[in-house]
């Protein structure tokens, strides 16, 4: 490997980075507060969709508002049935990907070409010429985004309440917390980054839309918030490490001599992501209430 | 009135009372069904399409004839299967997304009977145990990464789907391939396929295979020593552990029973489905993807009873062949996604627990916004507060 | 209803803080808890309020605190009607509650935890603030508390301590108390009387809910009992007698001398049953210099060594929480205990799964019924042969189970145990805690076994089902069970037990017969004052 492959690999790993990131400090903001969302799958592949839709009507910027603001109102819809009517959070989400799967297949169809829809250049966002190549600005975002919540949680008596919410909601609805809404705003926020997330894959990075864009990234996020322990900060270096075998999976097919085949290579984010797992649990302490409901009978 | 009135009457009641309890699931489950359909109508009018008639496209289309009720019954077949997989893990307190990958890998073990001669019926019957091997083997791995190592089954099965979909795609691409059409397997021999039921249908016998599994796994849950562990597991771990059980035992019990039903559901397809009878790698896999997960939401619609499953099954295995004829209809066909939608919504709707209670909540809240925007639209009119 | 109970304040009418009035409260799923409850709460009083489990002492109060809206009635304060659509509501009103389940955030600390509740959300964590707060209120009230230490870390008394300073801090002008007693040594109990007593003639109203006659008496100014969600009597403490107090709870008069309403004497099995004192049949269960940590970590049962011998019912006394479960759960499979022998019949039971140690002929009453002893949305058939599933009877070829069989056993069980149920098809969570506790207690006893461990077999059932079920345990002992009881009910141990041990953080401060100690001994024993101390 030389010099200038390293490089093209760290470039891409920055990029395979971000949705990851984005997502999983998203969901740690939820998981905090007590939500377990397994529908980011399926909010990356609609942001991601709608994010290039925004974007080809009022460029860039509006396509990543619009994937974020779709991200938060499919949040919303979660956020809803599992705080105020106390639903099954691991049903909600398993619904959300079902539904997202089939709305941005039907999308498609509709755009014209089916499976497939690519974002014209004049709507994606630019990239910054740099030193290693051409790099999207929102890995800024991303690199920023777990210091910003990390201070946000542990220093902020907002962050308080959020883990109050998730640890013991009995303790915060006597604090005169409403538990309800603290996590209806924490998993609506979450879905928010994750929204962000998937515009970004379709509008500033990859620059097509398919349906199985977002290819297991949301559950890769999940896995990074296990990872991490609900510290956004590790949560920023599991996303660096899944974006590098991404990336590295990204860049073995690039090479002429094929030393691997490359279903193989496909696989090696979803293997290291397990392992990772198998090793990270044992030292992670998730919230008490973390996937049930809050009921004060 | 006589003395008797009283009581007779009331335990009239108690008796309506009870069938409504009992039919309460059944009800919910139909509620989220209407649920799920109105979201896809109300999407379908927003894209320019026409509701009802894509939906009369569909409903013929499933259910107009014999012909349409093979071609359900046919598409419901792998569903009940995958179903089988989810709810027997949902009962035993698990969430085994893993339905899908397990099936891939029981589709390829199956698809290993093309390699060698046999006679006609076994041939077939070591293919189902090819397909159920594998499909086993495939969900030990996550359980026993749970048991060992604490991960959650939620992430490891999902990432056993990636995993098992590329390595199929391999498989497909590198070791069955058929020589003379890359894009896809070598074909199941005629001798290890199921026979069709109802003659230029793609219904065959592997739906008795399916039914047969229900029943299986429903006496093993309610009337085995086995399953009364894996519920009581499922249902208070704690109280399970202090009863003697091993819930160890029945985690790996229950994903090999899910394993087991998976990949029969695989084989199912590439054995059981004309015309193909084998997987397209080239493709991605049309006839298998999404097989599992829709399984999931059949189980949820069938309240994770395998009774309840080969109803539901019913359901959705008429959106799929509904489906087909739907994206063909008329001047402005709706696209075979939308049953997919549909399904999405169903699921959701599946997820909020007293669904039926929630109409007159919701009609509650609704009167209560009105009549609060009433009461500010007249800003003379305020309210005694203490 | 009870005129001669009638208000004792004579007080004038504006004079009061806060009135409940005509409150009923009917639960969703169709419980009267409350009927028609009036109360009347004053400035600088202290008001106990007196029932049974289940007379609704918590519904009512939750209602006072905003945590439960009522079905009718309203709450009025001389300014008018009062409505709190949340705790935080009554917090402002000036009415806050120490919950029986602390509502701490076990990884938050003290100052943490009291600054949840304070600050505007979104501005930085002012901790510093907090702190400096709470250290000035603990000077002021005398409650001392480490502030930087997770409370899930601090034993139960400080977490009730800060409990009490998060609902200080918010300066309330009533405090209700929910059973504050149950987790809290006697010396511990005076040190929180006398803190109340304090807060009283500094202005402040409290309302103590307890079910122990002679805490009332102690320290309240006035008596309100509830029964069966009704409220029949309004005394002053000055003018109640404990048997006039007995009687207005239960709702007949307690036969027998006064001194018995602690435990009264039909709550007792036959005086005398006690017959074989001593050891004289073989030995059971023996334990020896056994280590076992709790779920935090920390050593929670430190070095115990007893035996049980067969004949006889050995006790277990002490506050709860300090190393009985754990002590249990070793000796019934449920938790690895970490060095020591434990042995039945002469074999270990050490590190074997509970269905090995059921085998040896132990039958297991679990303190938490819910959470261990039944599979509440099985029937009352299924959680009938719930450890005993395996059994021949009941399991037939390729494992299917014999649900003829199993349905005669159960309606046996249903006889024997005078279980009152719809049929063994009966959901377990539609059956009062009463007979779930007698079907657990059914199960276990049917199994036949050498040595019953029972723990805290009749916590949170009403007097008969008590009596009961201690009669079934004295029964057992007279047929030669051995009987390992662990309660945290003094007087059950007391009223029971052959030979009786005190627990303290995971030891045993002493080992004897009953009539050794006297109460006030005991009650030094369980708060860690050393037996030489004591005699």
């Amino acid at each position: 490997m030389n010099w200038i492959d390293l490089v093209s690999l760290l470039r891409i790993a920055l990029h395979a980075m971000v949705p990851i990131t984005l997502t999983a400090v998203g969901e740690i903001v939820g998981e905090t507060a007590g939500l377990f969302n397994i529908g980011l799958e399926g909010i990356l592949l609609i942001s991601a969709f709608a994010g290039a839709l925004g974007a080809e009507a009022g460029g860039p910027v509006v396509g990543l508002l619009v994937g974020m603001g779709v991200g938060a109102a499919i949040g919303l819809v979660f956020a809803v049935i599992n705080t105020y009517w106390k639903g099954t959070q691991m049903i909600t989400g398993i619904g959300i990907n079902l539904f997202a799967m089939g709305l941005v297949a039907f999308g498609l169809i509709q755009l014209g070409a089916p499976g497939f829809h690519a974002v014209p250049r004049a709507a994606q966002v630019i990239k910054w010429k740099t030193a290693m190549g051409a790099m999207s600005p929102i890995i800024l975002i991303a690199l920023a985004m777990p210091f910003l919540i990390h201070w946000f949680i542990k220093r902020t008596r907002a962050g308080l309440i959020l883990k109050a919410a998730g640890e013991m909601p009995e303790a915060a609805d006597v604090a005169g917390i409403n538990v309800n809404k603290v996590r209806l705003l924490a998993a609506t926020f979450g879905a928010a980054l994750a929204g962000l997330g998937g515009a970004y894959m379709s509008v500033a990075w990859i620059g097509s839309v398919t349906k199985d864009l977002s290819a297991g990234r949301g559950f890769i996020a999940l896995a990074t918030v296990v990872f991490s322990g609900l510290n956004p900060l590790l949560a920023l270096l599991g996303g660096f490490i899944f974006g590098f075998f991404q990336g590295l999976a990204e860049w073995v097919k690039t090479l002429p001599s094929k030393p691997i085949p490359s279903q193989f290579v496909s696989m090696l984010p979803y293997i290291v992501t397990l392992l990772v797992v198998s090793g990270a649990i044992g030292r992670v302490r998730f919230p008490k209430a973390l996937g049930e409901p809050y009921k004060r009978e | 009135m006589s003395e008797q009135a009283g009581p007779t009457q009331s335990r009239l009641l108690r008796g309506v009372h009870r069938t409504v309890t009992g039919l309460h699931p059944a009800l919910e489950s139909m509620l989220a069904a209407l649920i799920g359909l109105l979201v896809g109508a109300a999407l379908m009018y927003m894209w320019g399409f026409n509701p009802w008639k894509a939906y009369w496209a569909l409903l013929r289309g499933a259910y107009g004839g014999s012909y349409e009720w093979a071609s359900t019954l046919a598409r419901a077949t792998p569903l009940i299967l995958t179903a089988l997989t989810f709810s027997v893990c949902v009962r035993a307190g698990m969430f085994n997304i893993g339905a899908e990958g397990q099936m891939f890998m029981g589709a390829m073990a199956a698809i290993c009977v093309a390699l060698f001669k046999m006679p006609p019926g076994i041939h077939l019957i070591v293919g189902l145990l090819f397909a159920l091997i594998a499909g086993a083997a495939w969900s030990i791995v996550p359980a026993v990464l749970k048991i060992t190592r604490g991960v959650s089954e939620v992430i490891s099965t999902i990432m056993f789907n990636w995993i098992a979909r590329w390595l199929a795609l391999y498989i497909a691409i590198f070791i069955l391939v058929d020589p003379s059409r890359a894009e896809k397997t070598l074909t199941i021999p005629v001798s290890a396929r199921f026979p069709i039921l109802v003659r230029g249908t793609d219904f065959s016998y592997s739906f008795f295979l399916a039914i047969f599994a229900a029943l299986v796994l429903y006496f093993v849950l309610w009337h085995t020593t086995m399953g009364y562990e894996v519920r009581a597991a499922g249902l208070n771990p704690t109280a399970a552990r202090y009863g003697g059980i091993r819930n160890k035992r029945t985690m790996i019990v229950s994903f090999l029973l899910g394993g087991i039903t998976a990949g029969l559901a695989g084989a199912t397809v590439v054995m059981g489905m004309p015309p193909s009878y084998a997987a397209f790698g080239g493709g991605a896999f049309p006839e298998l993807t999404n097989i599992g997960f829709d399984g999931m939401a059949v189980a949820m619609v069938g309240r994770n009873h395998p009774i309840g499953i080969i109803v539901a099954s019913v359901l959705f295995g008429g959106l799929n062949a509904g489906g087909r004829v739907m994206q063909f209809y008329g001047s402005n066909p709706v696209p075979l996604e939308m049953v997919r939608i549909v399904m999405g919504a169903i699921v959701l709707a599946m997820s909020i627990p007293e669904l039926i209670r929630l109409v007159p909540a919701i009609k509650s809240q609704g009167e209560r916004l009105i009549a609060t925007l009433r009461r500010h639209g007249r800003p003379a009119s305020k309210e005694g507060s203490a | 209803m009870n005129a001669n109970d009638a208000p004792a304040n004579a007080r004038a009418a504006d004079g009061y803080f806060l009135r409940a009035e005509n409150i009923t409260k009917v639960y969703s799923d169709g419980t009267v808890a409350l009927r028609e409850a009036t109360l009347e709460i004053h400035p600088r009083e202290i008001v106990g309020l007196l029932g049974e489990n289940g007379a609704g002492k918590t519904t009512l109060t939750k209602i006072l605190s905003g945590l439960l809206p009522p079905t009718s009635g309203r709450v009025t304060s001389p300014k008018g009607v009062v409505r709190f659509a949340s705790p935080r509501e009554a917090l402002d009103f000036g009415i806050g509650m120490v919950h029986q389940h602390f509502a701490l955030v076990g990884t938050f600390t003290a100052t943490e935890n009291v600054a949840l509740s304070h600050e505007r959300p979104f501005a930085r964590i002012r901790l510093d603030q907090a702190r400096e707060r709470l250290e000035g209120l603990m000077k002021e009230s005398g409650l001392h508390v480490p502030l930087d230490v997770p409370v899930e870390k601090l034993a139960v008394g400080e977490q009730q301590r800060v409990e009490i300073l998060k609902v200080l801090s918010r300066g309330v002008r009533l405090l209700i108390l929910d059973e504050p007693t149950s987790v809290l040594t006697p010396l511990e109990v005076d040190e929180l009387f006398l803190l109340l007593r304090r807060l009283r003639d500094a202005g402040t109203s409290i309302i103590l809910i307890t079910h122990k006659l002679k805490e009332v008496q102690s320290v309240t100014d006035r008596i309100v009992v509830l029964r069966r969600g009704e409220l029949v009597g309004d005394v002053k403490t000055s003018t109640a007698t404990t048997e006039r107090l007995a009687q207005l709870m239960v709702g007949r008069a307690v036969e027998g001398e006064s001194t018995a309403v602690e435990l009264s004497a039909e709550q007792l099995p036959r005086a005398g049953a006690r017959s074989k004192t001593g050891s004289s049949g073989e030995s059971i269960l023996h334990v020896a210099d056994l280590v076992a940590k709790g779920s935090t970590g920390d050593v929670a049962v430190d070095g115990l060594s007893f035996d049980v011998h067969a004949g006889e019912i050995f006790g277990i006394a002490g506050v709860e929480g300090n190393g009985q479960s754990e002590l249990v759960e070793c000796l019934t499979g449920l938790r690895r205990a970490v060095s020591g022998i434990a042995t039945i019949k002469g074999t270990d039971i050490l590190g074997k799964d509970p269905r090995e140690i059921y085998r040896l002929g132990v039958a297991h009453i679990p303190e938490d019924r819910w959470r261990l002893g039944l599979v509440l949305p099985f029937t009352l058939a299924e959680n009938a042969i719930l450890g005993v599933h395996r059994w021949k009877e009941f399991r037939g070829p390729l494992s299917f189970m014999r649900w003829g069989r199993i349905n005669r056993h159960v309606r046996e069980l249903m006889d024997r145990f005078e279980i009152q149920a719809t049929g063994p098809n009966a959901p377990a969570k539609s059956l009062s805690g009463g007979n779930q506790q007698k079907l657990i207690v059914g199960r276990e006893l049917a199994k036949n076994p050498a040595i019953v461990v029972a723990s805290q077999p009749t916590r949170g059932l009403d007097i008969g089902a008590a009596k009961y079920i201690r009669d079934l345990l004295v029964e057992m002992r007279n047929n030669g069970r051995a009987i390992l009881l662990v309660s945290a009910d003094l007087d059950e141990v007391l009223a029971l037990a052959d030979r009786l041990a005190i627990m303290y953080e995971g030891r045993f401060m002493t080992e004897c017969a009953p009539t050794d100690l006297n109460r006030q001994q005991i009650g030094m024993l369980m708060g860690g004052v050393e037996r030489k101390e004591v005699v």
